[in-house]
């Protein structure tokens, strides 16, 4: 009788014990963190901060710290705070110089030449200078390094440092787009990518306003400042926390505790609970993401410019932002945002179920027809489907919305080899290009080079005029001659309406009212440069 | 008993092989080109096919098996094929916070949930028992990915004694634990009411009671102990899925556990980690049900005996 009652004691201490070190276990560990967490009964709203130290919620992990290897947009924001390049971005997307003092560029489009910012240090101590440019490029052009970036440094054929801070860049061929490229590539500091190599993604060294200290995967990247940073009197905050919290709900509660000073993105359905509580600020900007529908040129009945303008019309898309956006957003009219380089508007389009009707009568679909829509299974964007079924069932066509997980929707549209092979009909989908220029805007999407699985020409639109104009704008070495040609671009593809124009994204986030300065720029990123407790 | 546990042991091996298989060949039905997500929409082919290269996912089926399990016997979980960070620095940061959510959730729904359904089954049909019985059926039926919210709000918003989620301190797990523990509790709070009346009914509780012993000695050392087998039994499965299950409180509660690794790595397809982390599961599940099938042994002798 004793030893069975010895087990059964055993047993419930077991439980107590780990009950209690789940308690203390994770305290010690805690000790190093400070001023995060909405502690104890304090008020739930606060209106002010004592320290500089602010945290940021976003909805995702980031993926690397290698800024040449990034391609989401998460890890962009990050690296920007510890990493500049020669150029970078202002807050409309505008090209400006940031380690590069000035530029120029030789009348044949083909050699730029960069004079650096003096006085700049890496944050290990090394000097900026233009062989540490030449080391970068080199690293990024490396075929055995496979970075995102290589790409974007394909057209460069030498780099040469006459000077310490000089940097010459010559290119093989005109390539319009090129500063824009820059603006993406940061600088690394070439001692830490000799004595890292390969793990200069977990200890970043750049010029940038904040030095890298932690980073604990899928919980939080920390960022410090750094003191001897170049631009004077900058930055203006103790240190950034990033932390990535998926679920929209608990984002908008950490918001409101405090235990995050700044959120994005802000679901937009969630807006409306936040606005007007003291101490929170919504601000919304419009970005660089446009929101569509491919239609595929080359399958019955879209292969009919007539079908493709009728659905134009046929879609309120004034009803769409209001009812899939809850507002926030803004009709598409071109086939770029108004902070995509180059852009510009076009008119037409408006509501008009008569004319739609009469459109597909003329094509010969007086009752309409029978076609299916793709598109990922996320909850906005199967509403923007279910809208788009419900608008044009109301001029006889008859949509089925398929919604599929991205990885296997991925598949479907690039399995098919060729245009006759694919199955796409209609996608609803989104389009952002990671530099606002032109050509990341256009040329993936409307060239006949691109139709997958070679890029993103899903609607397998041809138009041997716009393939011209791409290779020509591409080329231009003159602002206004490759604003004049994509104008082009613009208008003869809204008139083919080789997609459903529907929508650009407003980009939402939200902030403690006390927090100044931290910007979201049109293409989704966090800038951190200006960030002030006040 | 030590000898039949090393035995069971044993047998885990080749179990855990076929798994490894199966895991292998699953994930790379699934549709989805792990080197196209990553280089992402406006990837060029060429950007594209260089990423698979240095992948290897150009290999044949087979020879990407053969690479694998070579690494894997040697002890190398290979290198996440999306961010490049060793696997095992993943799991390694991944895994505290789940265990102490896993435990923690398990430990308060065995404490309260047997709490309930013993004072259910000696009450039976009285006001205590209806209690339980509501408690149970509500905590069943409430969805967590709801009741995490509602905690959030209550708690962390209006009253601000808990943070909305992290892993900062103590306080952290508190919250998600509950939102986890709550249907395995009432699912205990269930089984150990009915195993219990079963027990209560059986003669030897009876002839306890008219040697005079106290009742709580009946109720405590000998119907609750003959009773536990079942909740045992229950517990141990529901602890298996747990520890891989917590997905949805992890993305609630921002916790940087497994889970919320798994459902990452699945989206951008990062077989490696999936790999990995399927592969764990495994082991944890095999390693609970041995552990399950011991403690029958420790709870009632007859169960070794007859072994």
């Amino acid at each position: 009788m004793k030893a069975k009652g010895k087990v059964w004691s055993m047993f419930m201490l077991l439980l107590i014990t780990v009950v209690v070190t789940a308690g203390c276990g994770n305290k010690a560990s805690n000790e190093g963190q400070k001023g995060n967490t909405a502690g104890g009964t304090e008020t739930s709203t606060p209106t002010t901060k004592n320290d500089k130290d602010i945290v940021i919620a976003i909805n995702s992990n980031f993926i690397t710290l290698d800024p040449h290897n990034a391609s989401d947009t998460h890890s962009i924001s990050a690296a920007r705070t510890m990493y500049e390049g020669l150029m970078g971005f202002d807050e409309n997307m505008n090209v400006v110089p940031v380690l590069a003092a000035s530029h120029s560029i030789s009348e044949d489009g083909l050699v730029y030449t960069f004079t650096l910012q003096e006085n700049v240090k890496f944050q290990d101590g090394t000097d900026f200078n233009a062989e540490a440019v030449k080391v970068n490029i080199a690293r990024i052009q490396d075929e055995k390094n496979n970075l995102r970036l290589r790409k974007s440094f394909a057209k460069v054929a030498k780099v040469e440092t006459p000077d310490a801070k000089t940097v010459v860049i010559t290119l093989s061929e005109p390539y319009n787009a090129f500063l824009n490229k820059v603006a993406m590539a940061p600088i690394i500091s070439p001692k830490a990518l000799e004595e890292n190599g390969a793990d200069i993604s977990k200890n970043p060294v750049g010029t940038g306003p904040f030095k890298f200290k932690e980073w604990v995967q899928g919980d939080r990247l920390v960022v410090v400042k750094n003191p001897d940073y170049w631009q004077a009197g900058l930055p203006k905050v103790d240190s950034v926390t990033f932390r990535p919290v998926p679920e929209n709900g608990s984002r908008i509660a950490m918001l409101k505790t405090g235990e995050a000073d700044f959120i994005y993105p802000m679901p937009t359905e969630q807006v409306s609970e936040v606005e007007g509580l003291e101490g929170i600020t919504v601000d919304t900007i419009d970005s660089t993401i446009v929101r569509y529908v491919t239609l595929n040129t080359m399958k019955k009945p879209f292969d009919d410019v007539k079908v493709r303008q009728a659905i134009n019309y046929a879609i309120n898309k004034e009803a769409y932002i209001k009812v899939v956006k809850s507002g926030l957003g803004a009709k598409l009219d071109s086939t770029m945002s108004s902070k995509t380089q180059y852009y510009s508007p076009q008119t037409g389009y408006d509501y008009d179920i008569e004319k739609a009707k009469q459109l597909l009568t003329e094509a010969g679909y007086p009752d309409g027809f029978e076609t299916e829509i793709w598109g990922e299974n996320e909850s906005e964007t199967m509403k923007g489907m279910q809208f788009i079924q419900q608008q044009l069932a109301l001029v006889g066509i008859k949509v089925d919305v398929k919604s599929m997980e991205g990885g296997t929707l991925s598949d479907q549209i690039n399995s098919a080899k060729t245009p006759e092979e694919a199955k796409i009909q209609m996608w609803y989908v989104s389009w952002s290009p990671s530099s606002g220029d032109a050509d990341g805007a256009t040329r993936g999407l409307f060239s006949s080079e691109m139709f997958p699985p070679a890029g993103s020409n899903t609607a397998y639109y041809k138009n041997e005029n716009v393939d011209k104009w791409i290779a020509e704008a591409n080329k231009s070495v003159d602002p206004e001659a490759a604003k004049s040609i994509y104008g082009n671009i613009q208008k003869t593809i809204w008139e083919d309406a080789p997609w459903a124009f529907m929508g650009v994204d407003q980009i939402i986030s939200g902030k403690r009212s006390y927090l100044e300065g931290v910007k979201v720029f049109p293409d989704g990123s966090i800038n951190v440069l200006n960030a002030e407790v006040k | 008993m030590g000898r039949y546990a090393l035995q069971r042991l044993l047998g885990v091996i080749p179990l855990l092989f076929i798994v490894s298989v199966l895991v292998f060949l699953f994930i790379h039905l699934i549709p989805g080109d792990p080197a196209r997500l990553i280089a992402g929409k406006d990837a060029t082919l060429e950007e594209i096919r260089g990423i698979q290269e240095q992948l290897g996912l150009n290999l044949p089926l087979w020879k990407q098996y053969i690479n694998y399990m070579g690494d894997l016997l040697s002890g190398n979980l290979g290198n996440s094929i999306r961010s490049g960070i060793p696997v095992t620095d993943m799991l390694e940061s991944r895994v505290m916070p789940t265990l102490w959510l896993t435990f923690l959730s398990m430990a308060w729904a065995l404490i309260i949930g047997l709490l309930i359904g013993v004072v259910s089954a000696v009450y039976r049909n009285r006001w205590p028992d209806h209690l339980g019985t509501l408690t149970a059926i509500s905590g069943m039926s409430i969805p967590g990915f709801w009741l995490g919210l509602v905690l959030i709000q209550i708690f962390s918003v209006e009253l601000g004694w808990f943070p909305t989620g992290g892993v900062d301190s103590w306080k952290s797990y508190i919250l998600p634990s509950i939102t986890l523990g709550m249907g395995i509790m009432s699912m205990l709070a269930r089984y150990s009411r009915s195993s219990m009346l079963e027990t209560l009914r059986e003669d030897y509780i009876r002839t306890g009671r008219a040697k005079g012993l106290r009742e709580y000695v009946v109720i405590g050392r000998h119907a609750l102990r003959n009773s536990l087998i079942q909740v045992v039994t229950v517990a141990g499965l529901q602890f298996g899925f747990l520890l891989g299950g917590s997905v949805m409180v992890e993305t609630v509660f921002s916790i940087p556990g497994l889970g919320r690794l798994l459902v990452d790595s699945i989206l951008f397809r990062d077989y490696t980690v999936i790999q990995a982390l399927l592969l764990l599961f495994a082991t944890q599940f095999i390693l609970i049900n041995l552990l399950v099938d011991l403690l029958y042994g420790v709870l009632n002798p007859k169960i070794r005996f007859s072994q």
